[in-house]
Parts: structure tokens; C-alpha cells; sequence
């Protein structure tokens, strides 16, 4: 049993989370220029999410396994909630695969800046819509 | 025998002796090559007479190749260069990329001493079994870029390879402290002042041109070998990091942990920072990618700017070292002007990583009205003020007015100022701190502090291993998670990071950087394939832990004692803000356990008997001499 309780629980939380980052423009507007299409694979609980930058909006997309995604990212839930309070280093996930990213690497590290402004926001958005008993800051 | 070349250049440039001596097998075995060799031999050649200054004929230069340096293979083509340094008065070590290192072992030599000093500018010519000691009176005086050129053009051949060159600038014929010795333009031999080394004996070059060939005692091994890290190179993303933004790739991994020092180490983070991040350097001023000898990393960058103030033909680019130096460290959100800044210090010789730390120790200075206008000849050296700054690098390389006080590094020009000044310095046993933050990596701080070398994230593998891009399961102390900000645990690991890391990338050599993605298991089967020996990991840490009491022994010899084994108080004030929010390393508890398990006494020495177990009797000897 990991952290979250359910799938749903957690998909519910982190889309959100990814909504409300899609609509932060200075942080849309470059995940938007990247033009890419990034599915989020997460275990235990396991869910799908598909984050949506080639059209003018960002789309969230919960449990699309269809759409063909440019880049794919898989890690624990555990591992994507800490990453976001800024808590998982970043290097050290990677090379000790706690983190799996495949498809075009300068895409991908071209997203590292646009993302930093959510760092902030993780801990803010638990707090004001619900889960605050998952903050870990 | 197969990796070495077999043979190491003796030369005395008082007497204008020459003498090629075999290189032992034993000798090998036991010290691997690069720094163990070094550092032994230089041992060797001090033991009766170990006073005597760093700018002086009697301070030994050795430059030492590893049994790898010349191999075809990714991220190997490193040697070492080692003498007392003149910035710090201490043990003083470089290595170094580029083609050089290859050259030499193609020539027939794994290494050069160099002993006495030269009457009038000189310069060592090696083709093959040629080798001839050259007056170099028409390149000294030329910058590195020049001198380079002109020495290849002089000496080219028809049908023959152009050869390569290794020089100071005039930043080492001016004896800055921190002056460097540069291959092929951009490969430098930055930290501790190896230039001023050169600079003092008269030494302006050294030309080789090679024709030989490396044997490989188990060349169908190497061959598999080969093949399985072509999968792990493949894709992988440090490594593509690398070969995408260079090592410049770290500024968007280094801001999110709060690891780029930024405002002379106030900040973690500046609403500027994308100016100068790998994005905006690739559109402002790249124009290339530049390698090592055989290595399909190629972090290399090449960069130019073509108008304005800070023009600069096409040449090296800076590295992330200098980026930081000479931008965050300075709040100079000029990528145009890091770029010049970085020319200026290739084409003079200096290291960016001293000359941009000192330069943001004056900025502070002046900020703090400590220096003036009057005293920095009219340059006005405020945060971000990116033309001062760069006029500062050059005054620093002409050692022309305040540039002559920069230019003995920042702990001299604390003295010369006085008043706090001392309070802005980033030092550990004189050399600045490279850009690497110990608050976001408390293990970082006790490298610094224990390094022989002074601060330094290249000492060990602390900083590949601690920063995460590095993993080595096969050692047990390095296998566990490691929690960044906790000091904790951070001696047993620097220590098992010395150990190995004396093997890994002081002696075999590797590249930090393009082999991070090896284990340890695959490092020590190169080594084993090319040259026929059989080490083991425990082996090869075993004879790193010995490589390494000897350096810190050096170092010990002349001079540091445990006071010097210290933090500045700047790396040890907590952020108010940021990733690394109120931590700071405990750098006392890991001092104390760090002690205990190298067995040093209170006075930062290592026990008589420690250094006599690991073999080590002649250095214990001169130590505990009376004792």
C-alpha cells in the first residue's frame, strides 16, 4: 500500500494539480511552446495521465492510454509527489531509474525551467483543495 | 603490458638534461598512473628537501598520463598535471581533457618531470624520439590562442599529423597565482596555478607530435566491453544532457536544488537566471560542439560573439563552471559577456573558476565600500555590471593595477584590503570554491574541507555520486539512498568517494562528466582489458586510499594542518529562502568522524601508523620527523 489510498484519489488530486499548472500562463506558455505530447505512466497506485501541449491549449487527460505520446515518463506516485515539493533529487531518480524518462532528451530537459515555477505551487494547491493531510513540506 | 606507453621524459631545464627512463611494471601496478604516479614520483624527487617556494626551480613539475589516456573509447582521454601550488602553498593537481594527454602516449611517453628552470623563455619540442629543449623567445608574450597556432604552423610537415600543444598565456608568464596551461585552445589545466608553475621556470610550450601506437592486452574483451556501454550511452539522458547543452546543462538540474551559488553565495535563486541558462545560451552565443580525443560525448561547446562590447571570435565556450563564476556569482546576466569573460581567460591562461569567484569577492568589496572607483581604476565593480567585469578579467590577466591584487587570488587580495573583507571569501585552504553548494549536499562541504587540494568538487567522487548522477552499487557505502541535506553518514561516504575516485578519475583516467554512467564493475574491466592486469573493486580502492594519503601527506608536508580544514562562514549561513531553506552542513560532526575513520591526529595529520600500513614510510618518516 503506498501513499495514496486509491487511483482515483490520486488522479484526482495530481490532474488537478496539472490543471491548474496549465493554466499558470508563464508556465503554459513554455510547456505550450514545447509543442509535445507527455504521458505520465505512475505505480501504486496506477494511474495514466496525458499532458496535451500541441494544440493552443493544454489539454490534462486522465487515463488516456491511446493517444501517442512523444515522451513518456514513468515513477512511483510516492516518487511524482515528492518530486513536486522539490524533495526528490532530480539526478539521483534518474540514474537509479526511480524515474524512466524515454523519447527526445533536449525536449525533455527543455522542460526543467518551464516546470520550476510549480515547485511553489505544489504545497499551496494541497493545501487549498483538500489535501492538505498529503503535505509533506 | 598493454595501455602504457612504456616510458617516462626526465627533463632538467637547469642543465638542459634529457632522459627517458622505462616505466616500471611494478610501479604501475601499484599507482595506476595520472596523480598516483605523480604524486609518487614527486614524493620521490622532494623527500630530502621538501621547503622551498612554489615559483622557485626547486618545485618539480609532473605531468602524468593514465593507462587509458589514448584509448579509443568515450570519455577517457584525461591526464594529470601536479606540483606545489603557487596560490595555495599547498599540493596542487589538475586533469585535464583534450588531445593531448593522447599525443604524448602515441610519442612513446606516459609522463613528463620537470625539474629546474630555464634561464630564457624556452619550449620542449617532442616528435617521437626526438625530444629537444627550444628557445621560445618569439612565442613569449603571445596569448594561448596565438602561441598555438603559431607553434603548429611552425612545425608543420608535410604528410605528417600537426601535432599538439600544451602553453601557458601571459597570465602564467605574469606569475598570476591562478594561472592555467591550455591544450588546443579550451582544454585547460585550470586550478591551483599550474601556469604560474611554467611561468616561473621559463617554460612557454611543450609541442608533441606522436606516430605510435597503444597496445590493448585484451583487445576482444575491450571490444565486448565496447558494445555493452554503446547500449547504456544510447539514450541515456545525462549523457544526452551532455551532448545536447554541455555541461552548462547543469544550470537547469543545479537551480531546482539550490546548488548554483548565485550573488557571491547569497542566493539560490535570481529572476535572471534564464538569461543564462542553457536555453539562452545556445541562442546567444553557441555556435558548436567541440570533444575530447575519441570521446562521442563531445560536452565540449564552441561559441562566438560576433558585435558589440563583448566580441570574441569563434573559439571554446564557457563551461557551466564559468557560467556560474563569472554570471550567477556576479548577478551578470550578459551571456555575450561570459562569453568574452571566458575568451579572456583561455587566451590569457587563468582559471575561470578563480578568476570570476575573485572577481564577485570584489564586487561585494566595493559594494560594501571597502574598494572604490580610485582604487579599481575607475571601473565601477557593481552586481551585474558585466563590462567592468570583464574589464576586471583582463586587468587580472595584464596583472595591470587592481588587476595585480586580483590576481594573487582572493584570500592575498583579502589581506591587501583589509577591514572584513576576509568575511566575503569562499576559500578552503586558498583555492575558491567551485559551484557546487555544500548547503544543498552537505557532503559537498566536508570534500572542500578535507580535499588536498583545497575546495574542490573533483577531489573525489562525492559530487557525482551526492549530486545523484553517479551510482556505484557495487560499493557498499555508496549503494545506499543518500539524503542530500543531512550530514549524516557523510564521512564514510566521502571516504569510500576518495578511495575509489583516486582510481576512477586520478589514475585510470575517467572522465567525471562522460563516464558518470559506468559501475564500478565496468570501470575496473576497462582498466583490466586494456592494460592485462586483474584488479579487483577492492583492489583498486585499496591502492586509491594509499594514492590518496599520499596526496593529503603532500599537502600536510607543506603546510595544512587541521585549522585549514574548515568551511567559510558564507557556505555555512543558513537560506532564508529556497531549496535549501535553513540547511547548512554540520561540518564539525563530520569532521570529527571523518577523523576518526582516515585515523588522523587532532592536528589533521595522518597517524605514523596509518601511512606506514598502506605503505607508505618514507612520507610518515618526513611528517613525524624527530618524533
Amino acid at each position: 500500500m503506498g501513499l495514496f489510498e486509491s487511483s482515483e484519489k490520486f488522479e484526482e488530486m495530481l490532474g488537478g494539480f496539472f490543471r491548474q499548472v496549465s493554466d499558470t500562463p508563464n508556465v503554459a506558455d513554455k510547456l505550450l511552446a514545447s509543442n509535445l505530447i507527455i504521458r505520465f505512466t505512475y505505480s501504486d497506485p496506477d494511474i495514466v495521465i496525458v499532458i496535451d501541449c500541441s494544440g493552443d491549449k493544454i489539454d490534462v487527460r486522465p487515463g488516456d492510454t491511446e493517444t501517442k505520446a512523444e515522451v513518456d515518463m514513468s515513477m512511483s506516485a510516492e516518487i511524482a509527489h515528492k518530486f513536486w515539493f522539490g524533495k526528490v533529487n532530480l539526478m539521483a531518480a534518474l540514474t537509479r531509474r526511480q524515474m524512466v524518462a524515454k523519447g527526445p532528451i533536449p525536449k525533455i530537459l527543455k522542460l526543467l525551467p518551464a516546470i520550476k515555477p510549480a515547485y511553489t505551487m505544489y504545497p499551496k494547491y494541497l493545501e487549498e483543495n483538500g489535501y492538505s493531510e498529503y503535505n509533506i513540506y | 603490458m598493454g595501455g602504457y606507453a612504456g616510458k617516462i621524459l626526465y627533463i632538467d631545464l637547469t642543465s638542459g638534461t634529457i632522459e627517458t627512463k622505462p616505466l616500471d611494471l611494478e610501479f604501475a601496478r601499484e599507482y595506476i598512473g595520472g596523480l598516483g604516479f605523480g604524486a609518487k614520483i614527486y614524493l620521490d624527487l622532494i623527500k630530502d628537501r621538501p621547503g622551498f617556494d612554489s615559483l622557485s626551480a626547486d618545485n618539480p613539475f609532473i605531468l602524468m598520463t593514465g593507462p587509458l589516456t589514448g584509448i579509443r573509447m568515450n570519455a577517457v582521454a584525461r591526464w594529470t598535471v601536479c606540483s606545489k601550488s603557487p596560490l595555495t602553498g599547498l599540493w596542487g593537481e589538475c586533469n585535464i581533457g583534450g588531445f593531448f594527454g593522447a599525443e604524448l602516449k602515441f610519442a612513446g611517453y606516459d609522463g613528463i618531470v620537470i625539474i629546474g628552470k630555464a634561464d630564457k623563455p624556452t619550449y620542449i619540442y617532442i616528435d617521437n624520439d626526438t625530444v629537444e629543449i627550444r628557445d621560445a623567445q618569439k612565442y613569449w608574450g603571445t596569448d594561448v590562442y596565438t602561441v598555438n597556432d603559431e607553434i603548429i604552423a611552425d612545425h608543420k610537415e608535410k604528410s605528417r599529423k600537426s601535432g599538439q600543444v600544451l602553453t601557458i598565456g601571459p597570465a602564467g608568464e605574469n606569475l598570476v597565482r591562478f594561472a592555467s596551461i591550455i591544450n588546443n585552445k579550451g582544454h585547460a589545466a585550470g586550478r591551483t596555478g599550474m601556469g604560474a608553475v611554467w611561468g616561473a621556470k621559463k617554460l612557454k610550450a611543450i609541442f608533441v607530435r606522436g606516430t605510435g601506437r597503444l597496445k590493448v592486452a585484451c583487445p576482444e574483451r575491450l571490444d565486448s566491453l565496447r558494445t555493452e556501454l554503446k547500449g547504456l550511452y544510447d539514450g541515456n539522458i545525462t549523457i544526452e544532457g551532455l551532448r545536447f547543452f554541455g555541461t552548462a546543462s547543469h544550470m537547469d538540474i543545479g537551480i531546482i536544488s539550490g546548488d548554483i551559488p548565485i550573488k557571491n553565495w547569497h542566493q539560490t535563486d535570481w529572476e535572471l537566471f534564464e538569461e543564462i541558462a542553457p536555453i539562452a545560451y545556445g541562442e546567444k552565443i553557441l555556435t558548436g560542439k567541440r570533444t575530447c580525443y575519441a570521446c562521442g560525448v563531445a560536452c565540449k561547446r564552441e561559441a562566438e560573439v560576433r558585435e558589440g562590447p563583448f566580441k570574441f571570435d569563434k573559439g571554446p565556450g564557457p563551461e557551466y563552471e564559468t557560467i556560474a563564476t563569472f554570471g550567477t556569482m556576479c548577478l551578470n546576466s550578459s551571456m555575450e559577456s561570459i562569453g568574452k569573460a571566458n575568451d579572456i581567460c583561455n587566451r590569457y591562461g587563468m582559471d575561470t573558476i578563480t578568476c570570476g569567484s575573485t572577481i564577485a569577492f570584489a564586487i561585494e568589496c566595493f559594494e560594501n565600500g571597502m574598494i572604490t572607483e580610485e582604487d579599481t581604476d575607475g571601473l565601477k565593480l557593481s552586481w551585474g555590471n558585466s563590462e567592468a567585469i570583464v574589464a576586471m578579467a583582463e586587468k587580472i590577466g595584464k596583472k595591470e593595477g587592481f588587476g595585480s591584487i586580483l590576481s594573487e587570488g582572493s584570500t592575498r587580495a583579502a589581506e591587501q584590503i583589509g577591514g572584513n573583507a576576509s568575511d566575503f571569501l569562499t576559500t578552503v585552504k586558498g583555492l575558491e570554491a567551485p559551484m557546487h553548494d555544500p548547503r544543498s549536499a552537505h557532503g559537498y562541504g566536508l570534500a572542500y574541507a578535507v580535499s588536498p587540494r583545497g575546495a574542490c568538487h573533483n577531489a573525489s567522487l562525492n559530487f557525482p555520486i551526492e549530486s545523484g548522477g553517479m551510482y556505484l552499487p557495487e560499493i557498499p557505502e555508496l549503494a545506499d539512498e543518500i539524503n542530500g541535506m543531512s550530514s549524516t553518514g557523510k564521512a564514510k561516504l566521502n571516504s569510500a568517494c576518495q578511495d575509489f575516485g583516486m582510481f576512477f578519475s586520478s589514475c585510470a583516467i575517467f572522465c567525471n562528466l562522460g563516464a558518470m554512467i559506468l559501475n564500478a564493475t565496468q570501470a575496473v574491466d576497462m582498466v583490466n582489458h586494456v592494460t592485462g592486469f586483474d584488479y579487483t573493486i577492492k583492489e583498486v580502492m585499496r591502492l586509491g586510499r594509499r594514492i590518496w594519503y599520499l596526496k593529503r601527506g603532500l599537502s600536510n608536508l607543506f603546510g595544512a594542518r587541521a585549522e585549514h580544514d574548515r568551511l567559510p562562514e558564507r557556505l555555512l549561513t543558513p537560506m532564508e529562502t529556497g531549496p535549501t531553506q535553513e540547511s547548512v552542513p554540520d561540518i564539525d560532526l563530520m569532521l570529527k568522524e571523518f577523523y576518526e575513520l582516515r585515523g588522523f591526529n587532532d592536528d589533521g595529520v595522518p597517524k605514523k601508523e596509518i601511512l606506514e600500513n598502506l605503505g607508505l614510510s618514507d612520507l610518515a618518516e618526513l611528517l613525524y620527523k624527530g618524533q
